[in-house]
C-alpha cells in the first residue's frame, strides 16, 4: 500500500475567444479495484453549472457548458489516493467483463499482431493467464520504441506496431489486441503515474475473479505506482476531455501530471 | 381485381405525388440527387383472416425483439443460457457499449419497427429483415392513399378497405406513451436527408416540432427546443431520424455536427425518450436475425407464428457445410451492409468469383448469413400500359406503446428491373400501396 498526492492539470489555449463551450470531463479516479480514493476536489474555468454523471463502463463523468467567452479552458483535479490496496471488500466494478473480450476498431489484429502473438505462443503454452499477460507485455514493450509524432490518436494497434514506435496509447492498443485475439478480456485504463509527466495509459486483463494491471510501456506490472482515472475498450472511451465549442480558434492543450508519495518533497 | 378505375388516374396521382414532394434523395458520385419515388396504383391487396394472422406474428416478434434489447443492455440473460453466441452481440456494429445500463422511459426500445416480409409462391409469409434503428416509408403509403382517394373515389366505394390514415395517431401515441414531459420533437439531419420528405409530412400530421440538431440545445440536464425568436421550450420526446453514432458527438462520433452535444447524457437520467432507442440496432444486425425465433421461445415461450427465411450461419460449422454444398441455391449477406448492399446471388457469380467468395467466407464466417432465395409471388405492375409482374416486398410498421400495435396498411416496394429481386428505393424501385380489406 502506498499514499499518493496527485495533481492533474490541464489546459486549452484558444488563439481567438470562444464561447459556448461544451464539454464532457473523464478526469476523477475513483475507489475501486486496488485503489482508494481519499480526497479528491475538482476545479473546471470557466466550467458554468457542471452536472456529474456515470457512464457505462463505471467512469465518472463531469460534463456542462461553458457559455461566457474564453481563451482558456482549465481543467484542475488534486486528491490522495491509495493503491495497491489488496482488500477483499474493494468494490470491482466488472459485472460484465465480456465486452472486453472483443476487438474495437483501434485494436483489430492484422497480419503483424497475429504473428507477434504467434512468437508468444511458443512459450506460453501452459501458462496461468496473468503469467501470459505477462509475456505479452514484454512482447509488445520490445516491439516497438517510444517516440513521438509517429502515431497520432486514430492510429490501430496494427499500424503502430507496423511503424514500430508510438506513445503509451499505442503500447496498450497492441497489448490489447494480443489480449483478445487470445480471448482474454481486457481492457485500456487512463490514469497518472508517480514522477511529473502526462497522463499515462496502460492495460488490465481480468482473470476470472479481479483484474491486474499491465504497463507495455513502462514494461511492469501495475502495482502501487499508478493512479487509474478511467477506462474501457480502448482510448476511444477513456477520453479525459471531450469538448466543442464556437469560434474560430487553434487550440493548444498542455496537460501536467503530478504524483507525489505522501510525504515527499514536490518540486 | 382486374381493372380497378384507379389504375387509369395513374399519371394524376404521379402527378400529384410529385407535385407533394414525394421525393427521397440518393447521393450518387457524390452528389446529391432528388428522385421521384414511382407510385404504380396496383395496390397489394391484403385479406382481412390472412393480415389477423401478420398482426399477431408481428406483434410477437417485435416483442420478443424489445425483450431481447433490454436484455443485452441489461442482464444478458440470453447470452448467460446461451441461446445467443456473445461474440454475435458484442462485435456487431449495431452493439453500443455505452447503451450499457441504460433503461429508456418505459422500458421501450423498439417504438417504430419495420418489418419486411415477402410472400412466397406457396403463399407463405416469411420475414426477411427487422429494421429497427430508423426504419422509413409509412409516409408513402399514406399519402398515396389520400391522393388515390382524391383521384377515384369511387374505387373506395367498391372495395372495403382499412382507412391507413390513423398512423398519425398511431405515431403520437407512441410518442407521447414515453414523453417525459415537454414538446415533441420530430429531429432531422435536414433537407438533404434521402427521408427529408418522410420528416416533415410526419410533423405536420402529428403536430410535433420538425427541428435539425442546431434547434435543440442541453442546459442542466434537460433538453430544450429553440424557436426562431430564442423562445426556449423543454422536450419531452424525440423521433430522431439520424443514426445513433451522429446523436451525440460527446458520447458517440465525435465528428458529428448534426448531433446534440449531451442529449445522451440527458436520456441516460431519463430526463427525454429518444425513438427509436440508441442501440437497437444490436437486434437488427443480419446475423442476429438468424436467432429471432430463438429469441421468441426464449422470452415469451411461444412458438413463433412468422418464420424467417430459411437461413444458415456459416459460424456453425453444420451450416458451412450445408452452404457449401448447396452454394448455388444461396443468396449471400454480408451482416454489416444494408439498403441492398453487400447482398450476391450465388448463381451469378463467375467461378473465379466464386472461388474468392469461398475463401473470404471460410475466412470470415462471423460477417455472412447464407439463405434459401425464396420464390417470391409476383405482384403486377403497369408499365408502358401492360400488365407485368414484379418481385415485391412489404414493410410492416409495428409501434410499440403499451403493447404493440400493427399499422392496418404497410409500405409495398416493387424492383422494376424484372430480373432483380433488390426492391430497395435506393436500387430505384418503386412503392405501391398496401391495402387491408376490412370485410
Amino acid at each position: 500500500m502506498k499514499t499518493l498526492q496527485f495533481h492533474y492539470h490541464m489546459e486549452i489555449a484558444f488563439s481567438e475567444p470562444v464561447h459556448s463551450h461544451i464539454y464532457t470531463l473523464k478526469c476523477l479516479p475513483q475507489t475501486g479495484g486496488t485503489q482508494r480514493v481519499e480526497k479528491c476536489v475538482y476545479q473546471i474555468l470557466p466550467g458554468g453549472r457542471v452536472q456529474e454523471s456515470t457512464d457505462s463502463f463505471g467512469n465518472r463523468m463531469l460534463y456542462g457548458t461553458a457559455e461566457e467567452e474564453h481563451s482558456l479552458f482549465l481543467v484542475d483535479v488534486t486528491g490522495t489516493a491509495v493503491t495497491d490496496v489488496q482488500d477483499s471488500d474493494m468494490p470491482q466494478n466488472t459485472p460484465d467483463f465480456s465486452v472486453y473480450r472483443y476487438g474495437t476498431p483501434l485494436t483489430r489484429p492484422g497480419r503483424r499482431i497475429r504473428e507477434l502473438l504467434g512468437r508468444c505462443r511458443d512459450r506460453t503454452a501452459d501458462m496461468s493467464l496473468r503469467d501470459k499477460a505477462l509475456v505479452y507485455m514484454e512482447a509488445v514493450h520490445g516491439s516497438i520504441q517510444y517516440g513521438r509524432g509517429v502515431t497520432d490518436i486514430n492510429t490501430t494497434a496494427e499500424d503502430a506496431l507496423a511503424l514500430g514506435s508510438g506513445v503509451c496509447q499505442d503500447y496498450a492498443h497492441i497489448l490489447l489486441a494480443l489480449c483478445r485475439e487470445d480471448s482474454i478480456p481486457s481492457r485500456y485504463v487512463v490514469g497518472m503515474m508517480t514522477g511529473h509527466g502526462e497522463s499515462h495509459a496502460w492495460v488490465e486483463v481480468y482473470d476470472g475473479a479481479r483484474w491486474y494491471g499491465f504497463d507495455p510501456t513502462n514494461n511492469v506490472p501495475v502495482e502501487d505506482a499508478h493512479i487509474k482515472i478511467s477506462h474501457g475498450r480502448d482510448y476511444r472511451d477513456c477520453s479525459i476531455n471531450r469538448g466543442v465549442f464556437t469560434g474560430q480558434a487553434a487550440q493548444r492543450q498542455s496537460i501536467l501530471v503530478e504524483v507525489t508519495e505522501n510525504g515527499g518533497t514536490s518540486a | 381485381m382486374q381493372n380497378i378505375e384507379l389504375t387509369k388516374r395513374a399519371e394524376t396521382v404521379n402527378e400529384l405525388l410529385a407535385r407533394y414532394g414525394v421525393k427521397f434523395g440518393i447521393y450518387k458520385n457524390n452528389e446529391f440527387k432528388e428522385q421521384l419515388f414511382p407510385f404504380d396504383t396496383i395496390p397489394r391487396i391484403i385479406r382481412k383472416d390472412e393480415f389477423a394472422y401478420l398482426e399477431r406474428g408481428l406483434k410477437q416478434r417485435v416483442m420478443a425483439l424489445n425483450c431481447f434489447i433490454r436484455d443485452i443492455y441489461g442482464e444478458k440473460k440470453i447470452i448467460r443460457d446461451k441461446i445467443v453466441p456473445e461474440e454475435f452481440v458484442y462485435i456487431s456494429s449495431g452493439y453500443l457499449a455505452p447503451c450499457d445500463g441504460v433503461l429508456p422511459p418505459r422500458g421501450v426500445y423498439t417504438h417504430i419497427a419495420g418489418i419486411d416480409l415477402v410472400q412466397g409462391r406457396n403463399d407463405e409469409w416469411y420475414v426477411l429483415e427487422d429494421n429497427l434503428r430508423v426504419p422509413s416509408g409509412a409516409s408513402y403509403p399514406m399519402i398515396a392513399r389520400e391522393i388515390c382517394r382524391r383521384s377515384s373515389p369511387v374505387t373506395f366505394e367498391t372495395y372495403h378497405v382499412e382507412d391507413n390514415r390513423y398512423y398519425a395517431k398511431l405515431l403520437r401515441r407512441t410518442m407521447d406513451y414515453v414523453n417525459t414531459g415537454g414538446h415533441t420533437v420530430i429531429l432531422t439531419p435536414g433537407r438533404y436527408n434521402a427521408a427529408y420528405f418522410e420528416h416533415s409530412y410526419f410533423a405536420e400530421k402529428t403536430g410535433a416540432h420538425l427541428a435539425t440538431g442546431s434547434e435543440l440545445m442541453v442546459e442542466d440536464d434537460y433538453l430544450y427546443f429553440v424557436d426562431y425568436s430564442g423562445r426556449r421550450e423543454k422536450v419531452g420526446a424525440v423521433y430522431r431520424r439520424i443514426s445513433d453514432e451522429y446523436l451525440d458527438p460527446m458520447t458517440f462520433n465525435e465528428e458529428s455536427v448534426i448531433g446534440i452535444p449531451h442529449i445522451y447524457d440527458v436520456y441516460r437520467k431519463g430526463h427525454v425518450a429518444l425513438l427509436n432507442a440508441p442501440g437497437n440496432g444490436v437486434a437488427d444486425d443480419k446475423g442476429i436475425y438468424y436467432f429471432v425465433p430463438k429469441m421468441v421461445r426464449y422470452y415469451l415461450g411461444e412458438e413463433p407464428i412468422l418464420q424467417n427465411a430459411p437461413t444458415y450461419l456459416p459460424y456453425y460449422e453444420e451450416d458451412m457445410r450445408y452452404v457449401l454444398e448447396h452454394f448455388d441455391d444461396l443468396v449471400l449477406k454480408d451482416v454489416a451492409e444494408a439498403g441492398g448492399y453487400g447482398v450476391v446471388f450465388a448463381d451469378r457469380m463467375t467461378a473465379r468469383q466464386k472461388a474468392d467468395f469461398i475463401a473470404l467466407l471460410k475466412r470470415e464466417p462471423r460477417r455472412f448469413i447464407a439463405q434459401e432465395v425464396i420464390d417470391f409471388k409476383d405482384i403486377d405492375i403497369v408499365e408502358n400500359a401492360k400488365r407485368v409482374p414484379r418481385k415485391a416486398d412489404l414493410r410492416a410498421f409495428v409501434l410499440m406503446a403499451d403493447e404493440p400495435i400493427v399499422w392496418k396498411s404497410g409500405l409495398t416496394r416493387f424492383s422494376r428491373d424484372p430480373d432483380s429481386f433488390i426492391v430497395n428505393s435506393s436500387q430505384g424501385g418503386g412503392f405501391k400501396d398496401t391495402w387491408v380489406l376490412s370485410q
